[in-house]
């Protein structure tokens, strides 16, 4: 009997084989091991994403939610409070205001990949990783140099370990619990110091924010900050980590991109649809619904499988195919509807940049195994390690 | 399935059906309608699924909210009345045989 159950190491590994079985034969599936049901389509992906009022965010939207963040964040709260927390940020993230955040990234990309020079074998993470904070730092107004709080490298860590979970227990862990605390006094600590010397930078606006004379309520910008850290550094970080995957494993794709840089804005969208980090996301069902002959209850709730609507033949002809050719517009790559991924602009720019730069220094390169360590995640999917070499 | 007529600015035109509830941004990327770009994704964020549209179903499209009038001053082709963000009209049978034009250029 067919069985889908997100916390298996299986489908950390390799999703797509049960999503084509859950999009043929189970569209809408109940997993007793997830305790939702799982839409896997892309037209009812997409028709769910839009109905915000049926499928509510407001009880938290990561397969395993962490405690007391369902309804502080923008991810995890519906309009209008949704609508209010998002015009205060959304217009750092904005394509045209991100300009001059380029030069910036791109001096980081310069230093972080020069690294490389003369290196036949590495681990990609230990750049990516180091590319991701840095630009987010400079994205978010995070401390940086003489004022940073903490190691750069202990936010990644902390970072990519909370939105992880335990493959055994179905939930979230000791250790993954200890990251999202570190990261809420992290963040507690940056708010503190930015409302009490504000500069011209996100955290500060936010901190200090009013709506209609009202400042926003402590545990809003606390738990609004923490995960644009978290989203910031582990999906920008988990979605490299799948784009120098697919570089490698594909290098009829990696050679006509090495050569022609400017075909590295299509190779990103695709690979957004064909692997993203951002697999599945979940919602909770403010009313019934009846959808291919099954009722969903008010109540239940229900994973939204971006990864393979992405992989939905019914949308996307060939769709196990990588194909940077395709420009598959639509894709569900970051979500879809109100909860559309804020940062768009920036990961496509701070990735497009980073390759860029990295392709320069190493051009042709393969991965070592064939077999790779997958994080642990109901939500995302990226490896672990991702040992590379020079061909 | 109300369906749906996008003129671009060359004047080529397509009709697709769409399922009530999507918004007009989605129904354009998902059936190949090249003159909307929606960068992100649909949640009102970018202006670059910017349409006009046809006046005699002004009166028919629900309002825009303010953020979408906010966002709206961000439209890279010339604003207009009836400038709207497709991706904040949702698709229902009482805009069967809308016509939305398409500009330019959306960034």
């Amino acid at each position: 009997m067919f069985s889908f159950d997100p916390y298996s190491p299986a489908v950390d590994a390799d999703p797509f084989p049960y999503y084509k079985t859950l999009r043929d034969e189970h569209p809408c599936f109940w997993s007793p091991e997830a305790q939702m049901w799982v839409l896997s389509r892309y037209a009812d992906i997409v028709s769910a994403g839009q109905d915000w009022q049926t499928y509510s965010s407001a009880s938290g939207n990561l397969m395993t939610e962490l405690p007391g963040r369902a309804g502080a964040t923008l991810g995890s709260s519906d309009p209008p409070k949704h609508d209010r927390l998002r015009g205060l940020i959304q217009h750092a993230f904005m394509k045209r205001n991100l300009l001059a955040l380029e030069e910036p990234i791109r001096d980081v990309a310069k230093q972080v990949f020069g690294q490389l020079n003369g290196v036949d074998e590495f681990d990609f993470k230990e750049v990516s990783s180091q590319f991701t904070v840095k630009v987010l730092m400079a994205a978010l107004g995070l401390p940086m140099g003489d004022e940073a709080l903490v190691p750069e490298h202990e936010v990644r860590e902390n970072a990519v370990m909370m939105v992880q979970s335990d493959a055994r227990t179905r939930a979230k862990g000791p250790e993954h619990i200890a990251a999202y605390n570190w990261m809420q006094e992290y963040a507690g600590k940056v708010i503190a110091m930015r409302r009490a010397e504000p500069r011209n930078d996100l955290i500060s606006n936010f901190a200090l924010a009013e709506i209609d004379g009202d400042r926003l309520d402590d545990r809003e910008v606390l738990l609004t900050t923490t995960t644009l850290i978290m989203a910031g550094v582990e999906s920008l970080g988990g979605f490299m980590m799948m784009f120098a995957y697919n570089m490698a494993t594909f290098a009829e794709a990696r050679n006509a991109v090495v050569t022609s840089p400017e075909l590295l804005p299509d190779a990103i969208e695709e690979s957004l649809r064909f692997n993203t980090s951002a697999q599945r996301f979940r919602r909770r069902l403010m009313k019934d619904v009846t959808l291919h002959g099954q009722t969903m209850k008010e109540g239940d709730f229900v994973s939204l499988a971006y990864g393979s609507g992405n992989r939905d033949e019914r949308q996307y002809p060939n769709p196990d195919v990588y194909d940077i050719t395709r420009k598959p517009r639509g894709h569900l790559g970051f979500g879809g509807g109100v909860h559309a991924c804020l940062g768009t602009a920036i990961a496509r720019l701070a990735v497009k940049i980073a390759f860029d730069e990295f392709h320069k220094v190493v051009p042709n390169y393969t991965r070592v195994a064939d077999q790779l360590p997958w994080m642990p995640s109901s939500t995302f999917r990226s490896p672990l390690v991702l040992a590379l070499k020079r061909v | 399935m109300p369906h749906i007529t996008y003129v671009e600015a060359s004047g080529q035109s397509t009709t697709v059906n769409i399922p009530e509830g999507w918004s007009l941004m989605q129904g354009a990327t998902t059936n190949g309608v090249e003159g909307i770009l929606g960068e992100c994704g649909g949640s009102c964020a970018c202006a670059t699924c910017h349409c006009y549209v046809a006046e005699d179903y002004l009166a028919k499209v629900l309002p825009a909210s303010d953020t979408e009038l906010a966002m709206l001053d961000n439209v890279a082709a010339e604003r207009r009345p009836n400038s709207r963000l497709a991706c904040q009209i949702k698709a229902n049978t009482a805009l069967d045989g809308l016509v939305v034009h398409l500009p330019a250029t959306q960034e």
